[in-house]
């Protein structure tokens, strides 16, 4: 007994900044106290655990606020875990669309019969993930949280478990990311065992310098992307998103689309800029065919839907291949670098706000209609012109329709690409403005049958919105709308939180 | 303190005193030796189990029990083997021909390697080298014996599953349920006793409780984790009242319905061989393996050491015949409630009172307070969840009953 | 130390034969029971090479948790499922697949020996070739780096474990049914009637757990 006390004395504990940690902290504390409160309550009343979840993530949202008006930058257990302005932004992001999307998924949840204690202790849990994401600067760090973020999250996929295509939606979603992660997984020992060692910091060093130039770290790079391209959905790994979105709830598909993909692209973004950045012309080429594959096709497919939520993800899918389009020109020069990241930030931050609101209106319809065609929502300005409005402005927002936040989304994306001035970067440019147009076309199509069309069954009444999605519809438009209006802000978050590796 | 610790290390690394001068013929001759001796010993001792286990039970029900074969009927399991020998061996049409052949195999090979790691005595002398009495001493020796025990599943899953016949399939079904299951408290009261050791190694673990009969790690440890250890190594043995695998008013024989001849009597061994091996285990894990009841002497001697290891063996074994002649046979849901909601929980908790105890005797008791309120919390939620279950059953409370 | 004896290159030799005969089994076998065994063959030999490393501690929890505990609940789901029937190899599902993934395989092998052909392989900065050395030697140093270095990580992974357990209870947990008055199927006692292949499942899925 003694001689494990005298080893245990001689363990020196690791330094732990507990101010650091706190928001992951707050946050598992919540997570454990909704699965007691789960236990205890009664069935009429599992309102309290989504509603004590939903207080939770503000309470922890709380030391993110505080460690931003700190300032200072965080790192702990040699460099594996950083709290600086960039992980600092993203948890925020996270926190806020988790929000969101609790606030959209409680009357659905409540009312639809389903386990609402679990959902929300899942959709924490991956929000936890997240934000552990945000923070990893460590290749195992990005590993567990990237498991930890992706589990709840198919789970939550197949949540009606009684419906075929939810249980498909699930499968697929499951059996495709575990192959991503394998794929990703033997990326990573790839590059550690060329560099020895996992911290991207150190990794950003060997690659940078003769070690790069070894064929086994290209091949690496190679399927470390290729991994997160499944994630954020890329083309052609993208044979998951549509049937997962279909069939998942509506508001875990808003929340696959928005939050976990962000977190994959959290992910790249720190991969790539501190740990893969002596390599630019390794993945510059690789982001270069995902992001005019993924805008292209995603567009294309996009056009020939007709269940709006198919046409959502597929739209979703294009989205990504924006996002892509400041990774494939980063490289160029140190200008299109900065910008190429505020880009890439910005884009997330306003594609969270729009696309969580269009989702938010299919949810509010689908209670009425009880479907997703885009036939059903005919004549929708004659009996919800509220409703039909907001959508209008989430769907121009995402086409990129000037003042709206898309609009400036787009801008920052046309500029980074314009900033590296290679031909490539051009003819990226060029791609990505052609697919502007081509996507103009499918969100105008559901605007024309909302604004022109006749109602189809002549069901005129009114369309109840609860408050929470009510909530949730008003603070993402207000977003939408306001950084249309003043994009400096949005601008300025994305140039202060910029990954160097130094 | 920290001393001791490097010692410890620098025996990891020399292992053996017999490997100190490096491996020449003699040394492996010596280790070709002491296998062979395991290898007898474990099997008389199997003989000697049958037969002690019929002796033992028949005396419990009043009767004679073998009394032919020998004095006392000791014979008696030898000649039982002969017959199994010489019967027909039958190979079911429906069998997957090569795993029904292996699966005997893969039962008793697990068993014999477990034993290899058990500490039978002190350090001998054969030709002028010194040697343990201990087959081998790998630095993960708990660890190995873990592995082997989730190992011995396969032999038991795939002869059910390889039979082709659905009362095989249903036996073994139930097996790797159960195997599986218990070996999650199996490990967890091993980690208490590696806790308090600080080395995975056997020898280790039996030197740090040869000091006196206080040190015992049944002692030391405070009975619960021998407790568990004692009730989910019957399970892995699927020994009664653990013996759903075999039930035979339900299966018929279980996963060895369909085995007769050579086979049939190598499950039988690997059944029993498992069981002394695990009644060693237990020795050495919770009763100070070769050492004596009185104050530490080393372990002088060939002789002393191994009378008191097989003396403790003796008390096991009698246990297990002991249980078998007492306890009717568990229903399949109180195993599987017995083995999650009781043992699982109790062993996590005393790991968590031990971990405090050995940081700091303060700490110890603050656990334990915050432990008992933590476990009614989990009791009320397995009430919740009970009678949420109940609930569900609904119109078929007779099912619970009957079954 | 880590110049090869005789024994060393005679070990790997026989543990390479038995991965790669297991590797190969796995792919080739038509039932699917035999492709789970030549996994575990797999398994054992990897866990011999770990061993002939020294690192006996990677040997141990391999076997424990691969051999030991996930192929056989892949052995229980395919017994439980009824899917261990050989599989009819000759039919092609997905028409064309088998020439492209020939090729991609020829692709990929030439690609590895393309790269074995490179200059060196080891470059990393840092050794981390070798046993690890000192008190307790593999074990401690692992636990060492564990509850330090990669504290956060470990901790993670406790909660995740967390959360496969809560997703395996709603997965596998059974709705309330909608009319208790109403008996399930389940009234008779599972021993009554005739045992199938198929409803050799006397315990709920929640009990049989990932380990």
């Amino acid at each position: 007994m003694h001689a494990v006390l005298a080893a245990a004395q001689t363990l020196k504990a690791p330094d732990l900044d507990y101010f650091a940690l706190a928001p992951e902290i707050v946050l598992t504390a919540v997570l454990v106290g909704i699965l007691l409160l789960d236990v205890f309550v009664d069935e009429t009343r599992k309102y309290l655990v989504t509603q004590v979840a939903g207080l939770g993530l503000l309470v922890s949202l709380v030391p993110v606020v505080a460690l931003a008006a700190n300032g200072a930058d965080r790192s702990m257990l040699g460099g594996a875990y950083v709290v600086d302005n960039f992980a600092l932004l993203v948890k925020a992001l996270f926190l806020a669309t988790g929000y969101v999307v609790l606030l959209m998924s409680s009357d659905y949840i409540g009312e639809g019969d389903y386990y609402e204690g679990e959902y929300s202790f899942l959709l924490l849990s991956s929000l936890l993930g997240m934000m552990v994401m945000g923070s990893s600067r460590d290749l195992i760090t990005i590993f567990v949280a990237l498991e930890l973020l992706s589990i709840p999250a198919y789970l939550l996929a197949g949540w009606r478990k009684r419906d075929l295509r939810s249980n498909e939606a699930c499968l697929k979603y499951y059996l495709l990311g575990v192959l991503a992660s394998a794929v990703m997984l033997y990326g990573m020992s790839l590059i550690f065992g060329a560099t020895g060692s996992t911290v991207l910091r150190t990794i950003g060093r060997e690659v940078g310098g003769s070690v790069g130039e070894e064929p086994i770290v290209t091949l690496g790079i190679f399927f470390i992307v290729v991994g997160f391209a499944f994630k954020v959905s890329a083309v052609p790994f993208h044979f998951w998103a549509p049937d997962t979105y279909e069939g998942a709830p509506t508001p875990v598909t808003a929340f696959l689309s928005v939050a976990s993909k962000a977190a994959g692209f959290v992910a790249l973004l720190q991969l790539v800029y501190i740990g893969f950045f002596g390599r630019e012309e390794v993945w510059g080429p690789l982001f270069w065919v995902l992001a005019a594959l993924t805008m292209t096709v995603g567009n294309l497919v996009a056009l020939r839907q007709t269940n709006v939520v198919r046409m959502l993800a597929y739209s979703s899918v294009a989205q990504a291949g924006y996002i892509l389009v400041p990774f494939a020109v980063a490289g160029s020069n140190p200008a299109a670098n900065a910008t190429a990241q505020t880009a890439a930030l910005v884009y997330l931050l306003i594609y969270a706000a729009m696309n969580l609101g269009a989702f938010a209106i299919v949810m509010a319809v689908a209670r009425k209609t009880r479907s997703a065609e885009i036939s059903s929502y005919g004549g929708l300005f004659t009996y919800a012109p509220g409703l039909t409005l907001l959508m209008s402005v989430f769907l121009f927002s995402l086409a990129g329709i000037p003042p709206l936040a898309g609009w400036f989304a787009k801008l920052y994306i046309f500029e980074s690409a314009l900033d590296a001035g290679t031909a490539a970067a051009v003819t990226l440019a060029v791609v990505a403005g052609l697919n502007a147009v081509i996507a103009l076309f499918y969100y105008s199509a559901v605007a024309k049958e909302m604004w022109m069309r006749p109602v189809p069954d002549g069901d005129t009444t009114p369309i109840p919105v609860p408050p929470a999605l009510a909530a949730a519809l008003a603070f993402t438009a207000i977003v939408v709308v306001a950084v249309g209006v003043y994009p400096q802000a949005f601008a300025r978050l994305g140039d202060l939180a910029q990954l160097t590796l130094r | 303190m920290y001393s001791k610790r490097e010692a410890v290390g620098s025996v990891t690394l020399a292992g053996d005193p017999l490997f100190g001068g490096g491996v020449d013929g003699a040394v492996v001759l010596i280790v070709l030796l002491k296998t062979g001796v395991a290898f007898a010993a474990l099997m008389v001792s199997v003989l000697f189990m049958v037969w002690f286990e019929r002796k033992v039970v028949s005396d419990m029900q009043n009767r004679i029990g073998p009394n032919r074969a020998g004095p006392w009927g000791t014979l008696q399991t030898l000649a039982d083997g002969i017959k199994l020998f010489f019967k027909e061996d039958l190979l079911p049409e429906q069998a997957d021909r090569r795993i029904f052949r292996l699966a005997p195999y893969l039962s008793i090979v697990p068993a014999f390697l477990a034993f290899a790691v058990v500490p039978l005595g002190g350090v001998i002398t054969i030709a002028g080298r010194e040697t343990r009495l201990q087959l081998a001493d790998p630095p993960v020796g708990i660890l190995f014996l873990l592995a082997m025990s989730s190992v011995a599943v396969y032999g038991v899953m795939l002869a059910g599953w390889s039979s082709g016949s659905k009362y095989p399939l249903l036996g073994s079904v139930r097996a790797s349920a159960q195997m599986v299951s218990y070996e999650a408290a199996l490990g967890l009261s091993m980690a208490a006793v590696v806790l308090v050791t600080g080395s995975l190694l056997t020898s280790d673990i039996v030197s740090e409780q040869s000091r006196s009969i206080v040190d015992w790690n049944l002692f030391r440890l405070g009975f619960l984790p021998f407790g568990i250890f004692l009730v989910a190594a019957t399970a892995e043995l699927n020994r009664p009242p653990f013996d759903l695998v075999e039930a035979e008013q339900e299966l018929v024989g279980g996963f060895h319905t369909e085995y007769s001849s050579l086979r049939f009597a190598l499950f039988f061994l690997a059944e029993f061989m498992s069981t002394v091996t695990m009644s060693a285990v237990m020795v050495t894990l919770f009763l100070g393996g070769p050492s004596g009841p009185g104050p530490d002497r080393g372990f002088p001697g060939a002789f002393l050491p191994v009378f008191w290891f097989l003396a403790k063996l003796m008390i096991f074994l009698f246990i297990y015949v002991w249980l078998r002649a007492t306890l009717p046979r568990l229903r399949y849901d109180q195993l599987m409630d017995l083995g999650w909601k009781r043992l699982i929980p109790l062993s996590l908790f005393w790991l968590l009172v031990l971990a405090a105890m050995i940081l700091d005797r303060r700490y110890g008791f603050a656990v334990f307070g915050a432990g008992i309120l933590l476990g009614l919390l989990l009791l009320r939620a397995v009430q919740v969840g009970q009678s949420a279950t109940d609930d569900a059953a609904g119109a078929a409370p007779a099912v619970r009953e009957a079954g | 130390m880590l110049a090869a004896t005789k024994v060393d290159v005679a070990v790997f030799g026989a543990s390479a034969v038995i991965v790669l005969a297991g590797a190969i089994g796995v792919v080739i076998s038509a039932n699917p029971v035999h492709a789970a065994l030549s996994l575990v063959m797999t398994l054992f030999g990897v866990a011999v090479l770990f061993v002939a490393q020294e690192a006996h501690f990677l040997a141990a929890v391999q076997v424990i948790v691969y051999a030991g505990a996930i192929v056989v609940l892949f052995l229980f789901v395919i017994m439980l499922l009824g899917v261990d029937r050989r599989e009819n190899v000759a039919r092609e599902e997905l028409r064309g697949q088998r020439p492209i993934a020939f090729l991609l395989g020829i692709a990929t092998i030439a690609e590895f020996v393309l790269l074995t052909r490179g200059t060196s392989w080891v470059t990393g900065a840092e050794s981390v070739v070798g046993p690890a050395s000192g008190p307790g030697a593999n074990v401690e140093t692992l636990a060492r780096s564990l509850f330090t270095r990669y504290l956060l990580a470990f901790e993670i992974t406790s909660v995740l474990l967390v959360i496969a357990v809560v997703g395996a209870v709603v997965l596998a947990r059974r709705p309330p049914p909608e009319r208790p008055e109403e008996p399930e199927p389940l009234a008779v006692p599972e021993r009554l009637h005739t045992p199938q292949l198929d409803d050799a499942a006397p315990v709920p899925a929640t009990e049989v757990p990932a380990p």
